[in-house]
């Protein structure tokens, strides 16, 4: 007997019972579907990039003379390059890999070193790097201070690095602190505490740092270190990519301490009541307000109540606000994939709750948090509306000195030239696209990069 | 390391008023040669009296408790258990599943507070404190009485890091290195990560992971170190030397264990609790005695029963 009208039980059995068949077919549409999606957002997507690239490697690759531009306007371009100066540019490639590949090759040839040994020579193979980074950053610092003096018309400025740094205010004293010494002293940190967990390199970053710098051989630097102009082939985006590089830094320093607070309260301090419940559903709300109404709340509280005016502050405290909801929803699942077996363990040893959270919870979520905060900053990086709103400028001609100054972005200065009528400006336009999808694109790797760290290491 | 580095109690507020002043300030040193009937005959309600066999041997008590009682919300999970911990002694709750076990074990070391909703009423006598006096400071509670999980739970960490983390959060300022590799030692895992010490704890095999977490616990030092099933997710071999390791401990400290393993209890314990939980699920304490008495002459039908494998 078949009940339900099934066939025989012997026939369920094989493989072309109607069962099997209905389960194939369902698959088959799931693949369908699947495919039609992927295939059309691959092609429009696949067009647009080719697009892109097309209009957008012109200005790129060729050099800048070939398309009419007249000399001098670049300030990377104009760097003073004797011959030592030269030979660290080659010399980068093998910076980059020694660090990788130098630890690997010390444990096989001679197993068994001390400690103190291996991280020493961590600190030994970074240390071209290191340098590399100090003195490509001093020598950028002085050649802008140059550049600035001629445009001033300060006489006599020949990029002495202390004349650079009596004449500076304090926005890029801090700025040459941070990424001429701070950098530099990172660099040597991760040789030292690195070294032993490089025995098992991830070969993603240094093979993605090689590939930037064999492009960067190619390309016409001067499109980005030169400044916006009127004739497209002089055009650069230096300010824009500099404009970007300040916000992002400024935003992720205001989003990224807040929403990992606010995670850390939302899922190990507070009670679950109908306040943190409260709070919970209008974190969620947050995130779906349209971008521009952001826009409008950083005009009237940061540009107009606090005075910020339209300075890069104004709009990093405006993108933190847009990202927060992104980063604490993602350091609260971070903060959720702890186990509470851990959490346990760590209590029985007698640590207080904060011990616990410092020690345990927050080592092991922190890769996790850190993805997000790289996915909210890559949000933030192509939003182009608030940014309008607060009435971020398009025409740049100086870098920002201080929090303060005027800024523009990558995507304003895109969006500016993309609305020009002349052919030219939109060409450079796709160009700025392309170094702006790079930037994208590398955050992401960086994003995915450490969360299989963190995986891998725990 | 003195053991009375550390204080009890959170503020300065003065001990518990009913305590004879001698034990309060005798720090670890209770009454001496207490016999059953002494110990915890008081506070016994009639309806709730287990049979309590009588301890021969002079024994100290480091833990009394007294009409303990835990809560999950509005559900009573044990209800009025009245025993006390002999020190230097390893102690077997046993029981059939759901009996309360593992909430009494959690008990004894605050460790309930961390479960939203988890209460606790009665008292638990620790060094003429009661435990579970709200003044009391947990975290100091869970310092001075350990606990070893389940399942093996150590840090992602290294094996170092492991055994030295709960000394250093505690403050301890000695020779770290020696520490690690006494406890270590102690716990009978030395040996065997001695060169690795490097590696991460989560790379040991499930054995050795649960004689590094026991390693952790004595790492700071504990007077009682609680264990709930620390054997049953190893094979025989590691479950031996776990049990080996455990009459090894109790010379220094007190030890209770929770085991589903009869013969487990035969062999490593000295005193016996068997718990059992009625209808509506309330687990009470059937039985209390030396483990020999329990095992050779139980008193009350069910504990033969359960002993014998009749049970459920
Ligand atoms: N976190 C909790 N929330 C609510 N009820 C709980 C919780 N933990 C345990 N209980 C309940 O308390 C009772 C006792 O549980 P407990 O874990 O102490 O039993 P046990 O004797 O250790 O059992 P087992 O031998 O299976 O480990 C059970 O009825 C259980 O359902
Ligand atoms: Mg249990």
């Amino acid at each position: 007997m078949t009940p339900m009208g099934m066939t025989a039980p012997s026939a369920q059995l094989t493989a072309f019972s109607p069962r099997v068949r209905f389960r194939r077919g369902v698959s088959v549409a799931f693949m369908v579907a699947a495919l039609l999606a992927i295939a059309v957002s691959m092609i429009m997507l696949g067009a647009l990039i080719v697009e892109i690239a097309v209009d957008g490697a012109a200005r790129l690759f060729t050099d800048g003379a070939g398309v009419g531009r007249e000399a001098g306007g670049g300030i990377l371009t104009d760097l003073p390059t004797p011959a030592g100066m030269r030979w660290m540019t080659w010399a980068l490639p093998v910076a980059i890999l020694l660090p990788f590949v130098g630890p690997r090759l010390v444990n096989a040839l001679a197993p068994g070193l001390p400690r103190i040994a291996e991280r020493a020579m961590g600190v030994i193979v970074v240390a071209p790097v290191a340098i590399f980074v100090h003195i490509l950053y001093v020598r950028f610092e002085s050649a802008y201070y140059v550049e600035y003096a001629r445009a001033v018309g300060i006489d006599g400025a020949s990029g002495n690095i202390f004349q650079v740094l009596g004449e500076a205010s304090g926005f890029q004293i801090v700025r040459l602190l941070v990424v001429g010494v701070l950098v530099p002293l990172a660099i040597v940190a991760a040789g030292w505490f690195g070294a032993q967990r490089m025995r098992r390199p991830s070969l993603i970053i240094p093979a993605i740092m090689i590939a930037g710098w064999v492009v960067y051989l190619f390309m016409d630097p001067w499109f980005l270190s030169s400044f916006p102009s009127r004739k497209p082939a002089e055009a650069g985006i230096f300010s824009a990519v500099t404009g970007t590089l300040y916000m992002m830094v400024i935003t992720a320093a205001v989003a990224f301490p807040l929403g990992v607070g606010a995670a850390l309260y939302l899922e190990e301090y507070a009670r679950r009541n109908w306040f943190s419940r409260m709070i919970q559903v209008n974190i969620s709300n947050l995130a779906g307000v349209p971008s521009i109404i952001y826009g409008l709340l950083g005009l009237q509280v940061f540009v107009r109540v606090l005075e910020f005016e339209r300075s890069v502050l104004a709009g990093a405290c405006t993108m933190a606000l847009l990202v927060m909801p992104i980063i604490i929803v993602s350091a609260q699942e971070a903060l959720r994939t702890v186990p509470p077996s851990m959490r346990e363990a760590a209590y029985a040893v007698g640590a207080t709750r904060w011990q616990m959270i410092r020690f345990h919870v927050l080592p092991y979520a922190f890769g996790g948090m850190l993805t997000g905060n790289i996915l909210a900053m890559s949000r933030a990086i192509g939003e182009t509306a608030p940014l309008i709103a607060i009435g971020a400028l398009t025409f740049i001609a100086f870098l920002a000195d201080s929090p303060t100054d005027d800024f523009t972005v990558l995507p304003i200065q895109i969006f500016n030239w993309v609305a020009r009528p002349q052919a030219g400006f939109h060409e450079i336009a796709a160009s700025a696209i392309i170094v702006l999808m790079v930037i994208l694109l590398l955050m992401n790797a960086a994003a995915i990069i450490m969360r299989q760290r963190t995986r891998t290491d725990w | 390391m003195p053991r009375n580095f550390f204080t009890l109690m959170r503020s300065s507020a003065p001990a518990a008023t009913d305590v004879p002043a001698a034990t309060r300030s005798g720090h670890g040193t209770p009454p001496p040669n207490w016999t059953a009937e002494a110990a915890t005959g008081v506070h016994l309600d009639a309806s709730l009296e287990a049979v309590r066999h009588e301890i021969t041997e002079e024994v100290d008590t480091a833990l009394q408790l007294r009409d303990v009682s835990a809560f999950y919300g509005d559900f009573q999970a044990i209800d009025r258990m009245s025993m006390p911990i002999p020190r230097n002694r390893v102690t077997a709750l046993i029981g059939p599943s759901g009996c309360g076990k593992s909430t009494l074990l959690r008990c004894c070391n605050r460790m309930n507070d961390l479960i939203p909703g988890a209460r606790m009423d009665g008292e638990i006598e620790f060094e003429g404190r009661n435990l579970l006096d709200p003044n009391i400071d947990a975290v100091e509670v869970r310092r001075r009485i350990g606990m070893v999980f389940q399942k093996p739970n150590p840090f992602p960490k290294s094996i170092y890091e492991n055994v030295a983390f709960g000394a250093r959060i505690n403050g301890y300022s000695g020779d770290m290195d020696r520490l690690v590799e006494d406890a270590l030692r102690r716990a009978a895992l030395w040996d065997e990560v001695r060169d690795e010490l490097d590696k991460s704890g989560l790379a040991l095999s499930g054995g050795q992971q649960q004689r590094l977490c026991i390693a952790r616990a004595i790492a700071v030092q504990p007077e009682i170190i609680l264990m709930d099933e620390p054997a049953s997710a190893l094979d025989p071999v590691a479950t031996l030397k776990i049990e080996d390791l455990m009459r090894e401990l109790a010379e220094e400290y007190t030890i209770v264990v929770v085991t589903h393993n009869m013969q487990q209890a035969g062999r490593v314990s000295d005193y016996t609790a068997f718990l059992l939980a009625g209808e509506e699920r309330v687990g009470r304490l059937v039985e209390f005695g030396p483990t020999q008495d329990i095992f050779t002459n139980p008193l009350d039908q069910r504990t033969e029963d359960y002993i014998t494998g009749r049970y459920g």
